[in-house]
């Protein structure tokens, strides 16, 4: 059948572009890396062209797969898969990278951009590094081919038409319409991800995640041309750069699980969100070590190995993210495209070439024979640089466990208090950083005078050890864990900033690196108050004692609220409103209120957590925060009935004997006897008639007792019919429907009303103390670290 | 010996002895049979809801009490009860994944996993409002 409505141009052209965009990559890598071997002219001017030639091709394709969202042309599979006509234009960015196509996508396009940057300032480093960039975009590129060879698929393809994707559509009678492309709607975006913080996340994380590419590919270019000092001079300021951008971006992806995510706080160590904080932790080690070897030319070998280990963690987080391994584990991992051989190819290649070239390099490293001092800041810089590897690798350790399973078999698991899991190692890694952030600048290359050097922390001390006083005091914190970490994490601001003040006499020239520290001492001390200080204020008053069961099992985190009921939670009275459907959206409404000093009870704010309603993907529960600046407090529903349950159950019939019993879900009753002459009870029987009535007592919720006697009557011998009986209070409605002598059985019929259906709704609320310590670090490190960036390439 | 070796030496020991309580500190999949043979060690059990049976949650009673019937992997059925509210999306899931401890006959679960069904229903297509 011919489809006149088919938009098939723009896909022919997203294709060329596609086939364009690979087959220029590959030509950049192999003239640039034949003008690294021959130092050739002619072939670094075909390098050149192909990577212009690419990167036009991947911008035609980033604006080609934006037309084609933008247009809804449904009768594409990316487009029908991600988006729909219900769908405001806002999030049309979340659909471009929900899918995994568009995500890489998005992420060559980052790639093109940087790589174009370091073709026109790399100068004698430009074939060997630019080389290593193509030898990437054609893997990148290979991810988006969507064509099969033999039987193998390679990449998938964002181009790719809906009917091409599933050949079993086409027997759906939507598609005996010839003019199908006017009938047909997409399948929408997901929910969770429609929200501000989705359109912004994903493309800063890719875009950090793109950074790593530059100082990997200057690395190997420094291998590749035996120059083992030289590349780190242009990789120090985008090795910055990525660490403000990819730190940015991780925490970003906080801020939304914060602000719209239900699990309660900005950081679950969800395998995604490991994924991305391993290669930063190496990256910030990677860039430390590029220092050190600036001023003193020293572990050459430990930075080679951590610029590449960061951008193959990088690789290996995009493997994790889309090949579907995190399964169950993960709440926002990708679904399987059957990807996993090819992710886990170009993984591997990058992996064997870095081991390849280091350890053919490995022995013309230039050595240092001279041993550092221990009061040398290049010798606790290299400690700091390598705390974090070990951090890294120890949550990377525990984030494969599902890879690790795949491969060996096992069945390893995190517990479930993965938060715990995960904290007991890191805290006491996020101290020593601190410690060592803390003291780092007043420490000299070469060699310290050290009496200076104390008599430079006393005052930062000093003042440290009053916050810390101050903070242990006000939130009664006695955990000797976390009270090192409050001091050494104030330690880390003050200290810099006192560095910053007296030493650099606040001059802005140079400061990036003191703002940037005292932004990381802010951000772990706002982690450490805001997590460890947290408290459930939506206790439940359950009468159910779950103690005995362990002390895993003392999770009582959520109340129930009955509409206009009041019941004390923390610091305030709480008491639920009511809720307002608006389309696709139930808001309710919680009243968090404290007495005034008349005694009455008055709304200090109100807040409105919110349900996403959506048939297809789940129903999604969005939290709401009152922000102060010392404290949120966070309220999210758990639980709320969707649908008004219906007014009366269907009618169950019983067939008893006498002295048996009837449940019902609130009662039951029991038939004691038989009134074989219920005449003077009941008015409107005449002397013709047989009726018996059933002798019910009913025993409610209370054991009160209640009599019910529904009567069977048989007139003239003719017709039978019955006289139900009923309480109206409990809801519940008996018929005596017939005898079955032989078995001297009784039918009933029972009908059940629910109570009177009262709106309620179950939630959770967490106060979050100091939440914005944390927000205000990041920025501030964010800020400084690309200060620091702007201050290098000025120097230059 | 150089001093950084030294710190080199001792944080690949850190590093082994975290790898070796990042073992021992985790749990594993198992199904019933191995959890009820092994009561108070906590595993994650995999399975799917028994439709047949009724859930039940009573949150004017305990909110974070939640009751239902699970077969796991071999098709055995065993009582569970979540400590926690019901997942607003509970009676959608296709897969549910446990976290818990066998206590007696029931299995109690401090956390549970869902998997619901991917959004792609087969031989299903959407159409625009104006259209139907």
């Amino acid at each position: 059948m011919e489809y006149p409505g088919e938009h098939l141009f723009i896909g022919q052209l997203g294709n060329t572009f596609t086939i364009a965009a690979f087959a220029f990559s590959f030509l950049a890598a192999g003239a640039y890396f034949m003008a690294h071997r021959t130092k050739d002219e002619s072939y670094l001017r075909i390098g050149r062209l192909g990577f212009i030639g690419h990167s036009i091709a991947v911008i035609g394709m980033v604006a080609t797969l934006f037309v084609m969202i933008f247009n809804q042309y449904f009768e594409y599979h990316y487009v029908w898969q991600h988006s729909n006509t219900d769908m405001p234009m806002k999030y049309i960015f979340s659909c471009f990278w929900e899918g995994i196509e568009g995500s890489f996508l998005i992420w060559t396009f980052w790639h093109v951009i940087l790589g174009f940057v370091l073709m026109l300032r790399a100068k004698t480093y430009e074939a060997a590094s630019m080389a290593v960039v193509g030898a990437v975009q054609f893997f990148m590129l290979s991810m988006l081919l969507g064509v099969y060879v033999f039987d193998y698929k390679i990449g998938s393809n964002p181009f790719t038409m809906l009917l091409r994707q599933h050949p079993d559509f086409i027997g759906l009678p939507i598609f005996n319409n010839p003019d199908y492309t006017s009938a047909i709607d997409g399948r929408g975006l997901n929910p969770l991800l429609q929200n501000y913080w989705m359109v912004i996340h994903p493309p800063f994380v890719l875009f950090g995640y793109a950074t790593a590419l530059i100082p990997f590919a200057l690395a190997i270019a420094g291998l590749l041309r035996k120059d083992y000092i030289g590349w780190v001079k242009p990789a120090l300021p985008w090795t910055f750069f990525g660490i403000a951008i990819l730190g940015i971006g991780v925490l970003m992806g906080g801020a939304w699980a914060y602000e719209s995510l239900s699990f309660g706080g900005f950081w679950a160590w969800d395998p995604v969100e490991n994924a991305s904080l391993v290669p930063w932790l190496t990256m910030v080690g990677a860039g430390h070590l590029m220092l050190i070897q600036r001023k003193k030319g020293v572990s050459v070998f430990t930075l080679f190995f951590m610029v590449t280990v960061t951008f193959c963690l990088v690789q290996y987080a995009s493997l994790l993210t889309k090949s579907g391994v995190l399964g169950e584990t993960s709440v926002h991992s990708f679904t399987d495209l059957g990807m996993t051989g090819q992710l886990a190819i170009s993984l591997l290649f990058f992996v064997g070439l870095s081991i390849y070239l280091i350890a053919i390099n490995f022995k013309r490293f230039p050595v240092h024979d001279k041993e550092e001092s221990i009061t040398s800041r290049e010798f606790w810089m290299f400690i700091a640089s390598l705390v974090l590897l070990v951090s890294a690798f120890v949550i990377s350790f525990s984030t494969s466990f599902p890879v690790i399973n795949q491969l060996l078999g096992t069945e390893l698991a995190i517990g479930s208090d993965r938060i715990e899991y995960y904290n007991r190692w890191q805290t006491p890694f996020a101290i020593i950083t601190a410690l060592l952030v803390a003291v780092g600048q007043f420490l000299k290359y070469t060699k310290t005078n050290m009496s200076a050097f104390w008599k430079n922390l006393a005052i930062s001390g000093a003042l440290s050890l009053i916050i810390t006083v101050a903070f242990a005091v006000g939130m009664s914190i006695t955990n000797p864990l976390y009270l090192l970490m409050l001091f050494s994490t104030a330690l880390a601001a003050t200290a810099n900033l006192d560095y910053w003040a007296r030493i650099l006499k606040g001059k802005m020239k140079a400061a990036g690196a003191s703002i940037a520290h005292i932004g990381f001492g802010l951000l772990l001390l706002g982690v450490l108050i805001s997590t460890s200080q947290s408290e459930v204020i939506s206790t439940n008053s359950s009468l159910y004692d779950v103690s005995m069961l362990g002390d895993d099992f003392d999770n009582n985190e959520n109340i129930l609220l009955m509409k206009d009921d009041t019941l004390i939670m923390g610091d305030y009275f709480v008491s639920y409103r009511g809720k307002r459907a608006e389309e696709g959206f139930i808001h309710y409404e919680v009243d968090y209120m404290t007495p005034n000093k008349e005694g009455q009870l008055q709304a200090d704010f109100t807040l409105y957590p919110f349900i996403q309603l959506n048939p297809r993907m789940g129903n999604v529960a969005e939290p709401y925060t009152k922000h102060y600046w010392n404290k949120d407090v966070y309220t999210h529903i758990t639980y709320a009935e969707l649908e008004t349950p219906n007014k009366e159950t269907e009618a169950v019939e019983h067939s008893v004997s006498l002295g048996d019993t009837i449940f019902t879900k609130t009662s039951f009753l029991v038939l004691d006897s038989l009134d074989r002459n219920p005449k003077a009870k009941f008015g409107g029987l005449t002397d013709n008639d047989i009726a018996i009535g059933a002798m019910f007592t009913l025993y409610d919720v209370d054991t009160k007792a209640h009599q019910l006697e529904p009567l069977f009557v048989l007139r003239d011998r003719q017709y039978s019919f019955t006289v139900g009986d009923s309480i109206s209070d409990l809801g519940i409605k008996i018929t005596f429907d017939g005898i079955d002598p032989e078995a001297e059985k009784f039918k009933f019929r029972l009908t059940e009303k629910p109570p009177e259906f009262k709106d309620f709704i179950v939630m959770k609320a967490i106060v979050f103390p100091g939440i914005n310590i944390l927000w205000i670090g990041i920025i501030i490190m964010g800020l400084g670290t690309l200060f620091a960036v702007i201050q290098r390439i000025r120097m230059r | 010996m150089k001093k950084s070796h030294i710190a080199l030496i001792v944080l690949i020991a850190v590093a082994i002895g975290a790898m070796v309580t990042a073992i021992n500190d985790s749990s594993t999949y198992a199904d019933f049979d191995e959890a009820f043979d092994n009561p108070g060690d906590e595993f994650h059990v995999v399975g799917v809801l028994n439709k047949d049976k009724s859930t039940i949650y009573e949150p004017e009673i305990d909110p974070d009490k939640f009751m239902f019937y699970m077969l796991d992997v071999n098709n055995e059925e065993r009582k569970i009860v979540l400590h926690r509210s019901k997942p607003q999306d509970f009676d959608r899931s296709e897969q549910i994944v446990l976290i818990g401890k066998a206590y007696g006959e029931e299995f109690h679960a401090t956390d549970i996993l869902l998997k619901c069904p991917s959004k792609y229903t087969e031989g299903e297509i959407e159409q625009k409002a104006e259209a139907i």
